[in-house]
């Protein structure tokens, strides 16, 4: 009997402490959440209404599968927070006001950008984000709904349209709160296509397009866009994000002798894909890649391959523009880059940048920087020139209404002898003739 | 010849896919212990390849030799602390603390590493291959891992099934008290079989570090460690050589599943799973134990 009881004393007791322990998980969880909500509460009510600062929130993904595209952003916002404009404050409406940035990081989580986008919705006069339809496109669908002005870039216009709702076919609505600025997929093949034409090929494209936002995008509208400049698509299928084997596609490709190769991957599936193309020997004359090999840290992971494989380029030093800011070249930026991270300029340096050069433009246009409306409405209307070069959010020829166009270069990666084993170099500017050739166009495989 | 081309390429996946199920099956099919925190060990492996590459200058492929015994030791401990602990309160603490682990391990990588994606440098065996007839390409790499995954989960079974120490752990995994009553320390011969299903782990993240990029979140997020459980009961669980045959036939239904239509890969497989789990519930290899 007392043997029983002593048994049932221990297994309450080891409940009790199981309990216990799960009580303080839960605990710790929930006292985050509450810290959160005081964060944001506290910041509510110093802010909120007529306060004399202006604040901006960021939303970008530090860390993560992203994390290449929000490598550089500590860097800008810590020029930008220095620069004259920012450090003294905005002057709107003949009163001055302070600047307060607000950086977030997604981890490259769409649900967590949409969900830090809800919390900084109530206290941010503007939201700025960047990088890739699963950071900017959660966001921009809560600002829209909860009327605070937004701003992206560096996504495809037509992935952020249909993202907010709309059809890239017919893009006659206007977001009354959101806008962004990069380029979409007529820019991608005024980018490719001339590439193509230089290098003597057979005129089939193997397209790698997987079964997500970009690459949907990319099948739906990429591909008639390939068509319609008289090459052949080869589709290599709707494969799911982080398949490990591509033998198939491979295999496909190889059969009806792709020698043109395009692409909108995660990072990770192309770097397993283009080791196994080369394993099994698939040799595009010539691979124009999106959305893969932006930045240099991508081209540590495959080595020697990335050699003369080319895509786009939005931003450079070899870029012939000034910042608006401050009056700093782009190369003199890529520069104060290199030399204060020891880390290789990357093109996201100038999105970033000029997301605060826009978000200054339109908070200097108002009379009142709290008042969401106007500022949403003067963000429509910004036409300036500033480090990623002129930029008119309501040309007469924008694709969409509220998107700003900036015109990117094709570019090669190049084995270099200098600091950093590759280089990124101008090798085809037929959308903006500004920049600079830098290096001949070469085969990817002769 | 495509076909040929494409259950060579299936095999060779397989034998990644069955060196990563190899610590799963030797822990769940043979201990029952189920480790939720497997692939994030392999991930944990890989990186500290990684890091043994940068600190010592090694080529890349002999930090394997370094990395497998380091994680020997540190399975042998952590069964000692962690995984026993947990497993004198029952299964579903064990499945608890190894999820619980699992997030753990995770963002100490992040916090540690970063969450850029890194790669286990081997210059030119990453890639270099040779042809058969004018379809079938093989990798070196990919025959290596394939050879390696042969003869790990081979030896493995062998051992299993006729070394002392072998049976001393199927006795301790299948009666405990009895083991215990004829002399066994139930505690040692757990440790020593999480020694060994450890130094399969990091075997298996170095070759998947070679074979690809990684980010600490590659362990949980990505496929394989589900292709790892689900090639551990299409062979069979507790049977190593089960475990090598499932692996193989998961890659191979894959690739084949991948030659009808690309979208059909992954499907593939799992269809796979469902027909082994329905049909003969007991694995390829159950049959041949029941008889």
């Amino acid at each position: 009997m007392d043997r029983h009881k002593a048994n049932d004393d221990q297994l309450a007791l080891d409940r009790r402490s199981v309990l216990k322990g799960v009580g303080a998980g839960a605990l710790a969880v929930s006292a985050g959440g509450l810290l959160a909500a005081c964060g944001s509460g506290i910041k509510g009510v110093s802010t909120g209404g007529k306060s004399g600062t202006i604040n901006i929130g960021f939303i970008t993904p530090l860390t993560g599968d992203f994390s290449d595209f929000g490598a550089s952003d500590t860097f800008v916002v810590n020029i930008i927070r220095n620069t004259a404009a920012y450090k003294n404050g905005f002057t709107v409406g003949g009163k001055k006001y302070k600047v307060n940035i607000s950086v977030q990081d997604t981890q490259s989580n769409p649900t967590r950008a949409g969900q830090l986008a809800a919390q900084l919705a109530g206290t941010a006069d503007v939201i700025l984000t960047t990088s890739t339809p699963e950071t900017t496109n959660p966001v921009a669908v809560q600002c829209e709904k909860q009327g605070t002005p937004c701003l992206s870039t560096v996504v495809p216009w037509e992935s952020w349209y249909a993202g907010l709702g709309g059809d890239p076919l017919k893009p006659t609505t206007k977001y009354e709160y959101c806008t962004m600025f990069f380029f979409g997929l007529e820019q991608f093949l005024g980018c490719f296509h001339p590439m193509w034409q230089r290098i003597p090929n057979n005129h089939v494209v193997g397209c790698m397009y997987p079964n997500d936002a970009d690459g949907n995008a990319f099948r739906d509208g990429f591909e008639p866009l390939i068509k319609s400049v008289g090459y052949k698509v080869v589709d290599g299928g709707a494969y799911p994000d982080g398949q490990t084997d591509y033998t198939s596609m491979i295999t496909l490709f190889k059969s009806k002798d792709c020698e043109i190769y395009s692409n909108c991957p995660v990072p990770p599936d192309f770097n397993t894909f283009w080791k196994q193309a080369y394993q099994q020997g698939y040799k595009p004359k010539l691979a124009t890649v999106a959305k893969v090999l932006l930045f240099p840290t991508d081209t540590s992971v495959l080595g020697p391959l990335v050699n003369n494989i080319a895509t786009d380029s939005w931003w450079g030093p070899y870029m012939p523009y000034k910042s608006s800011l401050t009056g700093q070249s782009a190369s003199s930026l890529a520069a104060e880059y290199q030399s204060s991270t020891g880390d290789q300029w990357t093109q996201a340096i100038g999105s970033t940048y000029s997301l605060f050069e826009v978000a200054k433009e339109a908070f200097t246009a108002v009379s009142d920087p709290h008042d969401k409306k106007e500022v949403a409405n003067a963000l429509h209307t910004v036409n300036y020139s500033g480090i990623c070069g002129p930029l008119d959010f309501a040309a007469s020829n924008a694709p969409a209404p509220g998107v700003g166009v900036i015109q990117p270069v094709g570019v090669q990666w190049k084995k270099s002898t200098g600091k950093y084993p590759f280089e990124m170099k101008v090798v085809d500017n037929s959308l903006n003739k500004l920049v600079p050739i830098e290096a001949p166009l070469d085969p990817t495989y002769a | 010849m495509t076909w040929v081309n494409d259950i060579v390429q299936g095999v060779m996946l397989g034998g990644l896919y069955a060196l990563f199920a190899c610590g799963l099956s030797l822990l769940f099919g043979v201990m029952k212990v189920i480790n939720l925190a497997h692939g994030d060990l392999a991930i944990v492996a890989a990186y500290g390849a990684v890091g043994i590459v940068a600190l010592t200058h090694m080529p890349g492929a002999w930090s394997v030799l370094l990395a497998v015994p380091i994680f020997a030791v540190v399975g042998y401990l952590v069964q000692r602390t962690l995984i026993q602990a947990s497993l004198n309160r029952g299964v579903l603490t064990t499945l608890l603390v190894t999820f619980g682990l699992s997030v753990v391990i995770e963002n100490a990588l992040q916090q540690f590493w970063s969450a850029n994606a890194r790669t286990l440098q081997i210059g030119a065996l990453a890639t270099d291959h040779f042809n058969i007839g004018s379809q079938i390409s093989i990798g070196y790499l990919d025959l290596v891992i394939l050879i390696a995954a042969v003869a790990v989960l081979l030896g493995l079974q062998y051992y299993l099934s006729y070394s002392k120490q072998g049976r001393l752990i199927r006795a301790v995994a299948d009666d405990r008290e009895a083991a215990q009553l004829c002399g066994a320390d139930y505690r040692h011969i757990f440790g020593i079989a999480a020694a060994i299903a450890f130094g399969t782990v990091a075997l298996a993240g170095t070759a998947y570090g070679m074979y690809t990029s990684f980010y600490p979140s590659s362990g949980s997020s990505g496929f394989l460690v589900l292709f790892a459980f689900e090639a551990v009961v299409i062979g069979g669980l507790g049977s190593l050589w089960g475990t090598l045959l499932g692996g193989i036939a998961l890659g191979v239904v894959q690739s084949i599943g991948g030659q009808i239509g690309s979208t059909d890969q992954v499907i593939a497989g799992q269809l796979l799973f469902l027909v082994v789990l329905a049909a003969m519930p007991q694995g390829i290899t159950g049959f041949r134990r029941a008889a």
